[in-house]
């Protein structure tokens, strides 16, 4: 008999995965299952938090390059 | 199908069959799914089934549908049976499946195409004529204003140092609105719009009503209403004609307490407190009506929305991003905020720029790139229009722009999430085969990776009746 298991499905870049699994190694309180290395299974309820560790992981390792003030 | 009804479709999706059971007692309702709700292979079966004295076996419905439209089939036949409309036996050894429509569908379809029957489904136009006349341009008028007024309360919550000059919707409307999470209330300035506050602002019309309605109809229990009742009055509302009076006599006690925030909305307007009569505006008779007919219908509300407020086209766009929109309606201006960071404002436009920012912003809020291209494009101003057809019909925002506002969206989004169900640890190759290419054909197949037996889909309820039909053979 199969299984079913409640979640959300991630489909993200391998980066972004690698990112999230670092997330997830510190209290593993995200992941269900890890399928392959663009996609995972998260806790449905751990979204809007994995969302914003996920912004502030990425904000403290890129620079976005800021819009050019205009002239007017 | 259009977004409107993609939203009032899930909720009934959600509902329990013992509240179809009830919904399907008035024809109204019946009609009302049945024309809406249902794409047009799923149409085709109802009526076709409609004066079936027994049921139909599917081997002969098959025989209805093209061997490549399979897929087709299985979806139209999954959508009716999740609405109620049809039952479908389980399959077994002794019994061929068969299909019919359910017992309360049928015969309330039944009275609704042919009439019988003393329902009042479709409400009692008034006689009394002392009131009778009261114009269509009036009742366009009247919703226009009252839906404006609480479009303005969302937004009056966004535009900084923006205060509302028309007196908003009434205290019962507020309160719907915080409920259901399109505003929240601060403890100073009277709170800030949400996510779902922003999304709802660049829905159009009609969908503005249904998201409101679906609102009112979850919240319809505190107020001590009965959400099928609510349910089939809308359904009721949807049915009737507009620039008609209608008998306020005829209803329940629990229709005529729906009528007060009914006008609320501006969805029913009554002329008089002591009126016996109440006409139903534009934004009431096209709740229900066909995609195709709504999207006329809500154009032409549309227009009517914006020749009040200014030109219909007013918004041009340069390639180097920068913005003009001649406009001086607080409403417009607000939702034009919302992803454009704007520089200056003169008595009859606003001036701004599209940037990076501006649309992180806007996506931050739950508004997508293609929301803000549609936006832009339907609001674009004539002259844009005329360049575009003076190069041979071309798109009509610059391309460059367009594509910036999607590639920046792309670049913000990080990961795509979609909630359903991990199924696993399956005993054989064929057994799971056979569950994906089924998943496949009912549409709710996310993603599936074969090498290690798995797939992922968004609805599980007919997998698993379909895996257990599996377990019995």
């Amino acid at each position: 008999m199969p299984k079913a298991v409640r979640g959300v499905l991630v489909q993200c870049d391998p980066s972004i995965k690698s990112i999230i699994l670092k997330i997830d190694s510190e209290e593993h309180a995200f992941v269900v299952e890890d399928l392959d290395d663009q996609t995972l299974v998260i806790k449905e309820n751990m979204l809007s938090i994995l969302k914003m560790r996920l912004d502030a992981a990425l904000k403290e390792n890129i620079k976005t390059p800021t819009d050019d003030e205009e002239s007017d | 199908m259009s977004v409107s009804s993609l939203a009032s479709f899930e909720y009934l999706e959600r509902l329990p069959g013992t509240t179809f059971k009830r919904l399907y007692q008035q024809p109204s309702t019946a009609l009302a799914i049945f024309r809406r709700m249902l794409p047009h292979l799923a149409k085709t079966f109802v009526m076709a089934l409609l004066y079936m004295s027994k049921p139909l076996p599917l081997t002969d419905l098959d025989l209805w549908v093209q061997p490549n439209s399979k897929r087709q089939r299985d979806e139209a036949l999954s959508l009716l049976s999740r609405l109620h409309i049809v039952t479908i036996t389980a399959p077994s050894k002794e019994m061929p499946q068969v299909v019919s429509l359910t017992k309360t569908f049928g015969p309330a379809l039944r009275l609704a195409l042919t009439g019988g029957g003393d329902y009042q489904s479709f409400g009692v136009p008034s006689s009394d004529a002392s009131t009778a006349n009261v114009s269509l341009n009036y009742l366009d008028e009247y919703a226009r204003t009252q839906w404006e007024g609480i479009l303005h309360y969302v937004v009056s919550n966004v535009g900084d140092g923006m205060r509302q000059t028309t007196q908003g919707p009434t205290a019962a409307v507020k309160q719907l609105l915080e409920a259901g999470k399109l505003v929240a209330r601060g403890r100073h300035s009277g709170g800030g719009i949400t996510q779902a506050g922003f999304s709802f602002l660049l829905q159009e019309a009609n969908a503005q009503v249904w998201t409101l309605l679906l609102l009112w109809i979850e919240n319809a229990e505190q107020m001590g209403m009965d959400s099928v009742e609510v349910l089939s009055f809308l359904f009721l509302l949807g049915s009737l004609e507009l620039g008609r009076g209608y008998s306020i006599a005829t209803l329940t006690s629990s229709q005529k307490k729906m009528l007060t925030h009914l006008v609320d909305f501006g969805l029913v307007f009554i002329p008089s407190s002591e009126s016996n009569q109440f006409f139903p505006t534009r934004l009431a008779t096209t709740l229900t009506s066909d995609a195709s007919a709504l999207r006329s219908v809500a154009a032409g509300f549309d227009a009517a929305l914006s020749s009040a407020a200014g030109a219909k086209g007013f918004i041009i766009i340069e390639t180097n991003y920068r913005l003009y929109a001649y406009t001086s309606s607080p409403l417009q201006i607000a939702v034009l905020a919302l992803f454009t960071k704007l520089t200056s404002r003169y008595p009859n436009m606003v001036s701004g720029r599209v940037t990076r920012d501006s649309i992180y912003g806007a996506i931050a809020h739950g508004i997508t790139s293609d929301q803000v291209i549609s936006y832009l494009s339907t609001h674009a101003h004539p002259q844009l229009i005329k360049a575009s057809a003076s190069h041979g019909g071309g798109p009509v925002l610059p391309p460059t722009v367009v594509d910036q506002i999607r590639l920046w969206q792309i670049e913000n989004e990080r990961m795509k999430a979609t909630p359903g169900f991990l199924f696993k640890e399956f005993e054989n190759q064929k057994d799971y085969q056979s569950c994906v290419t089924y998943a496949g054909e009912i549409g709710v197949l996310v993603w599936k990776n074969e090498t290690k037996g798995l797939f992922f889909v968004s609805k599980m309820e007919q997998l698993r009746d379909f895996i257990k039909s599996r377990k019995i053979k």
